[in-house]
């Protein structure tokens, strides 16, 4: 369907019209609007094809679309969208799309309203439909049968409007006949409902019963949640729009990222994914049997809908990327919401648009598209549509029928018909299995039918029996459906506690989690006692400890007054777990009772007593700790753990043990590196002064032992005094001393006094190899309030080689006070020119065409990886890489170029969603800035920006600000020439696009430690062979390295190992966990003559020529298996990949990522 | 559900003619509406300013009204805060306010109270308010006056020596619907004793009282189900309901009922309209869309945006002349006394 578009045309012409620069600089980037221009650039999954549903003037950026059970589309769409202009109409739309011919194209269009404000989300049923209207839901209905609605009720308000992008969205028709509704992160809503006032401050998504008008929250967090399906059991996934963790398994009362104030999150199942929008699972008859229940999320800034398979894991789930569905090289398919169509087709929405969002980009900017958008259909060759099935007119057993259909789609429109069928829980009731389907998900679908047809009158419409019964189903997947469904009105089923109580003793973890989810309804006084068994013979993982520690707490009032009589569960493991999930000072005499008569001795408990105490114990309780730790049968984990927690404690609460801390000296004496610093640390706090000669030494041996001496100089400059000072002072004067050792001793004594250290920081500093401050005496200063203006004045009238000053710079600039008085010190000192950090609109235009004419991404990847430029530290494409900064897996598919550019110019000038700086002050003035990592009622956790999670007190904190300061320095690109950022830039620009720069869903290894360069390597090989990086040598020095985009280690980036004669060999290994025995086929690419491998400390033979070799590991022992590629540097070997061929929905295989 | 209208308006009106027997409006007042999700709502429907501007007649000209209504507000500023604690959606209504200078104040609130006895309806972290919130009735109400009072106290500060009149409103009673919507009996218990210590608080402050929940009948409620329903769901009005309650604000405020109150007339017609139109412009304007990206903590992004927000004065200003003007044409067409 190919309509000449006049709405576009107007809209080019204006904007050819407009006069201004950024329109200017824009309009190149704006992708031909023919539709023909869309179909050419769609690249399908294998058998797929793909046509035109409708299109503008009929859908103008559409937002989000469902069915109704006459098979009609029903799509909002938003021109109106980032934000009315003063004196611009409300003129968003509701339109229905019907394909009355069976063609495959909407022929039929309806508007049925046209004055919303920003419509996120339009639902049929309940014979109109509901629509999400910015601060509303309103129910719109057609009384007059013209199709157009007339009549219009305010369902629920009070929802937020701070950003138009996570106002109410994603409707949904759930198994049980309720609406299900998200809003995302910046949204505070506040509904007054006949239960009650309901609030949701941030994330998460609610269920609304229209027949009890109920509301309630189901779940907390995610950034912007756009996305929402059901499986075949009823299960709910998420997928949101910022988070970046793909697929997100949710359930009652779980809290995801970026809820406010949590004090725990849980992951989403795919961590380093794009970014999605919608969510469908494809199921039916047409679609080919590899995708049948495929997830299919699309990522909109990408251009491309991801695919991805689920597996059981626990109580919840594993899901492994496959194939793209599709993906486009046009920049303007925005696929934002898919849905299953009744004739067993796929429907994507794309809201059509070259700009996304509008936080980053200028509400205004004349880039941004109203007037186009369209709906495509995917279908699949060789293979039949599915028969429109007759839901309207069908009998309420044929509608029963209908909802045992293969196809989601039928199954959810039977639903949505049933609803207005009251009766039809009696006519279905008789009902048997047909033959081909599974008796328990019949029965389970009759349970939802009961709960979906709500006659007037009745109290509850569950059927309490059945849903009893399949409490009891073979199928573990029907018996946590059928707790699910008594979840909802527990409170009002008097059967609901035994049935749970029976349930958190099953043999599968995911009933375990509803049936403590059934519990947390409940007002019984056992209930939290009843959840702790849930976490007794199964293996628990985090998402069922998750729902138990939320139970401890949200019902602390039923447990805590009985602790003063004991222990009120089970065991001390029980009543451990309770009271760490409260974090409150609540039965600590029984808790270290058993922690001394060895009840409680396992690590994990030792650790979780210890960690504990330290946050609620007192000086007694702490003594009592210590007193363990001293036993001559502590184990050497159990004292490390036990004085890091003394030590937390005297930092965050300034509380040390009651009794005679002197004994610590004899931990001085430990040869185990966490003891020894635990107790350093803490011979300084407690001012521990014998102990003052055994820490000189230890610091003294700095070259030998850094991390010893680090924590060393800590004890030093807590012990502080003249004695320290002056130590510090010889030390960083004496020019032949190591540098490592004068680096560390200016940091110590900028602790104890900036003024001082920045004398002897001046007299350090010039030596410094290369210019680089590897040990850190910039951030000394720059962690203080007053370092930074210390070492400024220190400077005046001062030189600095220019390499060091820089190096200063780039650190200040990052720092979270952006100290512009040192900034311009050390220019000064260093002679360096001020850098620039804006380009004028000429300048900008250029450089955006020299980027698009001239760049080479293949060299800018290189730019990219450059250890200088720190980009890999702090992002990671498709989850390699740093954690501090987003991750880039599609900013070029994503960002217009001048973005980017912009972008690393000035860091600060535009802040991506969620990596906002915090910073926080505390009241000795000192500052931490980062993302919060996490925070308690007692401290703060505050990652900063080389990803150091720093502790810190509540009652320190003087300040805590989002700051509008990046934490990514400006000026990293200073050293790069022109042509070299051109590269870069267009590198960036690529990521995501269709082509090279495009992370596959291919499963390579993409998380590599790297060897560093060691002086024993040259010998030990000569006798061992390269079977030598396979030992566990203690000494060998491994950092983190990852694949590039393609997935290839390139070898030339490899830190130069030294092998036999001149050889210079480069070697890198990963890890994957493999959860059972059996063969692992992998496949290498790269020159084979010049590789070795290795499985564990196993060498597998590869082929002597070629560049391609499939090997199968034997795995023996499940678990964590190290592979180890040994490469000839010297002879210009470059990328060698190494992928994991096993399938990725059956192997329950995994890439390790944190080492 | 029964209406027993006579004995409602007998407490209405009575202690209002006690205390002041002049007129509420004068000409030219500026009138806000401080509440919760009635007052919200109200802007969607026009009522409650439509047949504020008829009681107040033809002779009183140039009223302004502002609606500063949010659903699920508390006496505390919940629902005003954004990110901040409820501290600073108190801040934000002072601000509201202070811009306005508001000569009459309609203050509005107690159904999200009684409704979540025992619950807790406030995030209020002063003096353990949140908790407190959600312990009984009695302890819940006390809160409720004590940060009404306060509110009260910001309401006339902020209004800087303008505010002439306060009106406290008390929120009309909850319906039963019939099952599965559940029985508000208890709930409208609740909340005639949070009327009866409205009417205090009032008397207290020298402020009127419109004791709505007796005028629709609150006090005679006997548990049955209401007909015809004046509320969505028990507790959120319609249409009809927000119009029944318009009249009868007006004659609790002890202004006769006109001879067009209640009829349908194309001027009238007309003027809810404009009304409408004027409320949503208002609500672009105090409320918009995308505050975190103008006015908050990204508005390094955005910011520069902002400056259109005040371009939606000179069109609140135009459709003002325009519900004027309506109001004029709706007196035109009446009969004179």
């Amino acid at each position: 369907m190919t309509r000449p578009t006049l709405p576009f045309l107007a809209t080019a012409v204006s904007m050819l019209g407009l006069s201004n620069l950024a329109a200017q600089k824009g309009l190149r980037d704006i992708p031909d609007t023919r539709i023909e221009a869309q179909l050419e650039a769609f690249n399908l999954i294998e058998g797929a094809q793909i046509n035109l549903f409708a299109q503008e003037p009929a859908v103008a950026n559409p937002t989000h679309m469902n069915w109704d059970a006459q098979g009609r589309l029903w799509v909002v769409s938003s021109p109106l969208y980032p934000h009315i202009q003063p004196g611009q109409e409300e003129q968003d739309k509701i339109v229905i799309l019907e394909d009355t011919t069976g063609d495959g194209v909407a022929d039929k269009i309806t508007d049925f309203a046209t004055d919303l404000h920003i419509p996120t989300a339009v639902l049929p049923g309940d014979g109109g439909c509901y629509v999400a209207n910015s601060v509303e839901v309103l129910f719109l209905r057609d009384t007059t049968g013209d199709g157009v609605a007339d009549e219009r009720r305010v369902v629920l308000s009070g929802f937020g409007t701070e950003d138009t992008h996570h106002l109410v969205h994603t409707f949904r028709w759930g198994p049980e006949g309720m609406l299900w509704m998200n809003q995302s992160i910046y949204i505070h809503t506040h509904l007054e409902t006949p239960y009650g006032v309901r609030r949701l401050l941030g994330g998460g998504m609610w269920h609304y019963r229209p027949e009890t008008r109920r509301a309630e929250v189901f779940m907390k967090g995610l950034v912007n949640a756009w996305g929402h399906a059901f499986d075949t059991y009823g299960q709910s996934f998420m997928t949101d729009g910022a988070g970046g963790q793909g697929i997100n398994f949710v359930f009652p009362r779980s809290v995801f990222l970026s809820s406010p104030g949590a004090t725990r999150i849980l992951p989403g199942l795919n961590p380093g994914q794009p970014k999605h929008c919608g969510l469908e699972i494809l199921t039916g008859r047409h679609i080919p049997d590899a995708l049948q229940d495929a997830f299919a999320a699309p990522d909109f800034r990408g251009n491309r809908v991801n695919l991805f398979q689920l597996t059981d894991k626990g109580s919840s789930y594993t899901s492994t990327q496959i194939d793209d569905l599709v993906s486009s090289s046009h920049g303007a398919f925005r696929p934002i919401d898919i849905k299953m169509g009744p004739d067993g087709a796929i429907y994507v929405a794309d809201w059509y648009n070259p700009i996304i969002q509008h936080g980053e980009v200028d509400f205004r900017d004349p880039r941004r598209d109203h007037a186009h958008g369209r709906i495509w259909r995917i279908t699949f060759e060789g293979r039949e549509l599915v028969e429109k099935p007759d839901i309207v007119n069908a009998t309420e057993p044929e509608l029963f029928a209908h909802f045992n259909a293969p196809e989601g789609w039928t199954r959810n429109a039977a639903v949505i018909e049933l609803r207005k069928r009251l009766d039809a829980s009696a006519e279905i009731e008789h009902l048997t299995p047909p033959a081909g389907v599974d008796p328990e998900l019949f029965a389970l679908r009759k349970l939802w039918v009961s709960q979906a047809t709500w006659p007037a009158g009745m109290t509850t419409p569950l059927d309490v029996e059945a849903a009893l019964a399949l409490t009891e189903a073979k199928n573990h997947k029907v018996r946590a459906a059928a707790l699910r469904a008594i979840y909802y009105d527990a409170a009002t089923i008097p059967e609901a506690l035994a049935a749970a109580e029976i349930a958190v003793g099953d043999p599968h973890p995911q009933v375990r989690l509803w049936a403590v989810s059934v519990l947390a309804q409940l007002d019984s006084p056992d209930t939290v006692k009843i959840a702790l068994r849930a976490l007794d013979g199964v293996e628990v993982d985090e998402f069922l400890d998750f729902a138990v520690w939320s139970i401890c707490r949200e019902h602390a009032a039923r447990w805590k007054p009985l602790t003063t009589e004991g222990n009120p569960f089970a065991s001390p493991a029980q009543l451990l777990f309770a009271v760490r999930a409260l974090n409150e000072p609540v039965a600590l005499p029984q808790i270290l009772a058993a922690l001394e008569s060895g009840e409680l001795a396992s690590d994990a408990e030792v650790a979780g007593i210890a960690d504990w105490v330290s946050k609620v114990g007192s000086a007694e309780d702490l003594d009592r700790l210590f007193q363990f730790a001293l036993r001559d049968d502590a184990t050497a984990a159990h004292r490390t753990t036990v004085l890091a927690a003394l030590d937390s404690a005297n930092k965050l609460r300034k509380l040390q043990p009651s009794g005679d801390i002197a004994r610590l000296a004899q931990f001085l004496q430990s040869d185990d590196a966490a003891t020894f610093a635990s107790a350093a640390s803490l011979a300084g706090l407690w001012k521990l002064e014998p102990a003052r000669e055994g820490l000189k030494a230890a610091f003294l041996d700095a070259p030998k032992n850094q991390a010893r001496a680090r924590a060393a100089l800590d004890g030093l400059v807590a012990l502080g005094g003249p004695a320290t000072a002056q130590l510090l002072d010889a030390t960083a004067q004496d020019a032949d001393a190591h540098f490592l050792l004068r680096s560390l001793a200016v940091i110590g004594r900028t602790r104890m006094n900036p003024g001082e250290g920045a004398k002897l920081a001046l007299a350090v500093l010039p030596d410094a190899p290369d210019g680089a401050d590897p040990h850190g005496i910039y951030d000394a200063f720059l962690a203080t309030q007053q370092g930074p203006g210390a070492l400024a004045k220190a400077l005046e009238g001062t030189t600095l080689p220019p390499a060091v000053a820089l190096t200063g710079v780039n650190k200040a600039q990052s720092a979270a006070t952006r100290p512009e008085g040192l900034v311009a010190a050390l220019q000064e000192a260093g002679e360096l020119k001020p850098m620039k950090t804006a380009l004028s609109p000429e300048e900008m235009e250029a450089m955006m065409k020299q980027v698009a004419e001239a760049g080479d991404p293949h060299r800018g990847e290189a730019i990219y990886r450059r250890a200088a430029l720190q980009c890999v530290v702090c992002h990671a494409i498709g989850g390699a890489g740093g954690v501090i900064g987003p991750d880039m897996v599609s900013i070029g598919a994503s960002a217009p170029v001048d973005y980017l550019i912009e972008s690393i110019l000035e860091p600060s000038a535009k802040i991506k969603e969620g990596y906002h700086t915090t910073l926080v002050t505390l009241k000795n003035g000192n500052a931490f800035a980062g993302a919060v990592a996490r925070e308690d009622a007692n401290e703060l956790v505050i990652r900063d920006a080389v990803g150091n999670e720093n502790r810190i007190a509540k009652g320190e904190v003087a300040e805590v600000q989002i700051s509008p300061v990046s934490l990514m320095p400006p000026g990293l690109t200073a050293s790069l020439r022109e042509d070299e950022f051109i590269d870069l830039v267009r590198f960036l620009s690529e990521l995501g696009k269709d082509g090279d720069f495009k992370t596959s869903a291919s499963r390579y290894v993409r998380h590599w430690q790297t060897l560093m360069p060691h002086p024993s390597t040259r010998d030990r090989i000569g006798h061992y062979g390269a079977k030598i990086f396979t030992d566990p040598i203690s000494d060998y020095q491994w950092i983190p390295f990852y694949a590039r985009v393609g997935g290839a280690v390139p070898f030339d980036e490899l830190p130069e190992v030294e092998g036999r004669g001149r050889n210079r060999l480069g070697v890198a290994r990963s890890f994957l966990e493999v959860k059972s025995a059996g063969e692992v086929k992998l496949k290498l690419n790269g020159k084979l003559a010049d590789l070795e491998f290795f499985h564990g400390e196993e060498k597998v033979e590869l082929p002597t020529d070629g560049n391609e070799a499939e090997v199968v590991i034997e795995v023996k022992e499940p678990g964590r298996q190290k592979l180890t590629l040994v490469g000839l540097r010297s002879h210009g070997l470059d990328g060698v990949s190494v992928e994991i061929l096993e399938d990725a929905a059956k192997a329950e295989l995994l890439e390790v990522k944190e080492f | 559900m029964k209406s027993p209208l006579l004995l409602g308006l007998f407490l209405a009106v009575a202690p209002l003619l006690d205390l002041d027997a002049k007129p509420l409006f004068q000409s030219g007042d500026r009138v806000v509406f401080v509440g919760n999700t009635f007052v919200e709502r109200a802007r969607l429907y026009g009522h409650l300013e439509t047949s504020l501007q008829l009681a107040a007649g033809p002779e009183v000209e140039g009223l302004v009204f502002r609606n500063l209504g949010w659903s699920g507000d508390s006496v505390f500023g919940d629902s005003r805060s954004y990110f901040g604690p409820p501290a600073e959606g108190r801040e934000r209504l002072a601000r509201n306010i202070g811009e306005i200078k508001p000569t009459v104040a309609f203050l509005w609130y107690g159904a999200e109270t009684a409704l979540s006895v025992d619950q807790g309806w406030t995030d209020e972290t002063a003096d353990a308010a949140a908790k407190v919130s959600g312990s009984g009735l009695e302890a819940s109400k006390a809160l409720f006056l004590q940060g009404y009072q306060a509110l009260i106290d910001a309401v006339r500060s902020a209004a800087d020596g303008h505010l002439r009149e306060l009106v406290l409103a008390s929120p009309p009673p909850f319906e039963n619907l019939g099952a599965p919507l559940p029985d508000q009996s208890a709930n409208n218990r609740n909340l005639a004793a949070i009327r009866d210590g409205l009417r205090e608080l009032a008397e207290k402050n020298g402020a009127r009282f419109v004791d709505l929940f007796a005028a629709l009948g609150g006090d005679a409620f006997d548990g049955q189900v209401a007909s015809p329903a004046l509320t969505e769901d028990g507790v959120n009005h319609g249409e009809a309901g927000h119009a029944l309650v318009a009249r009868e604000l007006a004659k609790g405020l002890g202004y006769p009922e006109g001879p067009i109150a209640g009829k349908d007339s194309e001027a009238l017609a007309a003027l809810r309209a404009a009304v409408v139109e004027k409320d949503r412009l208002f609500f672009h304007r105090w409320r918009p869309a995308n505050e975190t990206y103008l006015f908050l903590f990204r508005k390094h992004e955005q910011g520069q945006n902002a400056k259109e927000i005040p371009m939606f004065d000179p069109l609140i200003a135009e459709q003002e002349t325009k519900v004027e003007e309506a109001r004029v044409a709706v007196f035109a067409g009446m009969p004179k006394n």
